[in-house]
């Protein structure tokens, strides 16, 4: 079950490659979320039921309810809907994108080892890949901030790598996702130039 | 427990500060905090190696980290009572509780005995800094600090990744804190390439912190809009913090086969520092923004050092520590300048000199220090760094590097003897020039004389304490 999940995963990564509406993005947020939370639940066995339980309620609440949430206000208040002209095209995305997984593949397939799950290992990085092509290749700070919090999901899926003989760093990265959600989407995304959702001011 | 006290009354205070809502008793709560940080760093001076709370040692280098912060604390919090005064009590509530947070947070990083512990007070300092850099609540400010969280929080992210894959290497459920000490037995069993990627996200994730190429950019920005007490901190304290970081994983690693990997890396990783710093500080309009790249210089020659061992480990704390007091006396003096000429532009600005010749003198001496002009102590560092390259035949860096420096030394003598020396390029900007008491620059003056003595005479405890720090490494 864990693996179908893990791939469903990887298949809204290449959607995401794809997309040029923000609200789709938003949507693949949330479903990233979704399925990071049923990732969870059937991988951590391992772990107590109190931590499970917190761990599953901070994937939903956060990941798929919350960070959606708060960027679909974003988009609305903005007024931009779609990427345009100020990323690249999504056909170029999409060669990256696959490019991205088959060097995850080799990469992943290099570091085998013990104590790591291969399927895991090479979702974890592709998704990595795919948060910072995002970053890269788009101007918009929505733009930005979805690829960031690919990073993150990449993040969450490292850490459930090894959470059931080290569940203190699902906890710590927990921190990362509560310091994202509340402070850069809840306060700077909702405060920074409505209109134009770019940054010019400050350059030499 | 001294730690501990330490840790609560620093919360105390800050949650007094905010619930008083009072200038005064703000005042007294930050100079409070000043005294029990000196106290916690006389604490740690006399139990040198000694463990507390489990998870905090109070090693060499952090040590030695610690008090140049305890250090530059009093006069940050001098110069910011200062900046601070006209501000309304909100204002200056936010400012004073902020910059307590910040000095903490970077102790709990500078003492910090295992790598998730480093990560959450580094995160942590992230928070401190964006209100610090939002304090003056306008549109530039508000652009600064997104990029500064969002950069950082895509460091921390990274920097974690890292983390994690020193986990992969261990995968023991005792393992929880990823100690230091727990990992340095272990990492020779390591596969080197999860070693490698492990540096390289600790590397790039810590860099937003120490300043360095490729994530220089998110503390440039800071600095343009940052009150001048704090840049004074982010271009120094804090950037300690993101080399103590990357510092203790090349140790923990050093050990292992990947050591001359981490050394190209980070001699790389210092050339483009250099390259980039060289070059925006040829076009630098900004003064705050040069002195930001000139940071980014500093630091590049920090990682050349480090990547150069040998005679570089000592030349890099050296360095360190030397460029911490010169940089911070020179940012303070930049909230002196702006209160003179009510700007940070370099076109607006001149004739220095004649309007406020201590502050001036300061300026002209900083500069001498910061571009290691003999008798300034960073001579010996940087002349150890060229000793070092030499020794290790490394001819295309020495020669790379001495070549961007002297661009360097170039951009910032020209800007600085205009500040000092010529009109203002801009006439119609002609403003009423401000007043400064003398009396403020004393700080500057100290802390510039200690590098220039440094240059001269370096105390046997300094100097035992900076050879403790790299004794794991090898010579």
């Amino acid at each position: 079950m864990v693996n179908y999940l893990i791939v469903l995963f990887a298949v809204t990564l290449v959607y995401f490659a794809s997309a040029e509406r923000l609200i789709v993005y938003t949507r693949l947020v949330g479903l990233q979320g979704l399925l990071l939370c049923g990732i969870a639940i059937f991988e951590l066995k391992e772990v107590n039921t109190a931590n499970l339980i917190f761990i599953a309620f901070e994937s939903l609440v956060f990941k798929a309810i919350l960070i959606p949430y708060l960027l679909t206000r974003i988009i609305y208040r903005s007024g931009v809907t779609k990427v345009h002209h100020l990323a690249m095209p999504g056909f170029y995305s999409l060669i990256l994108s696959i490019f991205a997984l088959l060097i995850s593949v080799i990469l992943a397939n290099s570091l085998v080892n013990s104590f790591v799950n291969t399927i895991y290992m090479t979702i974890a990085l592709f998704t990595l890949f795919t948060g910072l092509l995002i970053i890269v290749s788009h101007k918009l700070i929505i733009s930005h901030l979805i690829g960031f919090l690919i990073i993150e999901n990449a993040v969450f899926l490292f850490s459930l790598a090894i959470g059931n003989k080290m569940p203190m760093m699902i906890n710590v990265g927990i921190l990362l996702d509560i310091f994202v959600g509340v402070l850069i989407l809840g306060f700077f995304g909702l405060r920074l130039k409505p209109h134009t959702n770019q940054l010019t001011m400050l350059k030499d | 427990m001294t730690l501990l006290l330490f840790f609560i009354i620093s919360s105390i205070l800050i949650v007094a500060i905010v619930l008083f809502k009072n200038k005064t008793i703000t005042k007294i709560m930050t100079i409070s905090f000043v005294l029990l940080h000196i106290w916690l760093t006389l604490h740690c001076w006399t139990n040198l190696n000694k463990t507390e709370l489990g998870y905090f040692t109070f090693n060499s280098l952090g040590v030695l980290l610690l008090s140049v912060l305890s250090f530059l604390t009093i006069p940050t919090v001098y110069h910011g009572f200062i900046y601070a005064l006209n501000d309304d009590t909100k204002k200056y509530d936010i400012y004073h509780s902020a910059l307590i947070a910040l000095i903490t947070f970077m102790t709990g990083a500078y003492l910090a005995n295992g790598m998730t512990v480093l990560w959450i007070f580094v995160e942590a300092t992230t928070l401190a800094v964006a209100a610090l850099i939002y304090h003056d609540r306008t549109e530039m400010a508000l652009e600064a600090t997104w990029k500064y969280v969002f950069i950082c929080s895509i460091g921390i992210a990274l920097a974690y990744l890292g983390i994690l894959f020193l986990g992969f290497i261990y995968g023991r459920g005792d393992a929880a804190n990823l100690s230091f000490a727990s990992l340095i037995n272990i990492i020779n069993l390591a596969n080197p390439l999860y070693l490698k990627i492990a540096f390289v996200f600790v590397l790039i994730g810590f860099s937003t912190k120490m300043g360095l190429f490729p994530m220089h950019t998110v503390t440039i920005d800071a600095h343009s809009v940052a009150p001048p007490p704090i840049s004074a901190l982010i271009s120094t304290t804090l950037m300690n913090v993101g080399f103590l970081a990357i510092f203790r994983v090349y140790t923990l690693f050093a050990s292992s086969s990947i050591l001359p990997f981490m050394n190209n890396v980070l001699i790389l990783s210092g050339l483009l520092s250099l390259l980039v710093a060289a070059g925006y500080m040829l076009k630098a309009k900004h003064l705050k923004r040069m002195l930001a790249y000139s940071s980014l210089e500093n630091m590049g020659l920090v990682a050349i050092a480090v990547g150069v061992g040998g005679y570089g480990y000592y030349a890099a704390l050296l360095l360190l520590v030397l460029h911490s007091l010169t940089k911070s006396g020179l940012f303070y003096q930049m909230g002196q300048l702006s209160r003179v000429l009510h700007t940070f532009k370099l076109d607006e600005c001149g004739k220095y000199m004649e309007l406020y010749p201590p502050g001036a003198l300061v300026l002209l001496l900083g500069m001498v220090c910061i571009l290691a002009i003999p008798p300034s102590g960073l001579f010996i560092s940087e002349f150890m760094i060229f000793k070092g390259l030499v020794l290790k035949d490394k001819w295309f860096v020495l020669i790379t590097t001495i070549i961007l420096l002297c661009f360097v030394i170039y951009a910032m003598s020209t800007r600085i003897m205009h500040i000092l020396f010529s009109n203002s390029r801009n006439e119609s900007d002609l403003k009423v020039h401000g007043k400064v008491n003398p009396i403020e620059s004393i700080s500057q003056f100290v802390l510039l004389g200690i590098v220039f003595i440094m240059c001269f005479y370096q105390p046997p405890f300094f100097v035992d304490l900076i050879n403790q720090s790299f004794a794991l490494l090898p010579k």
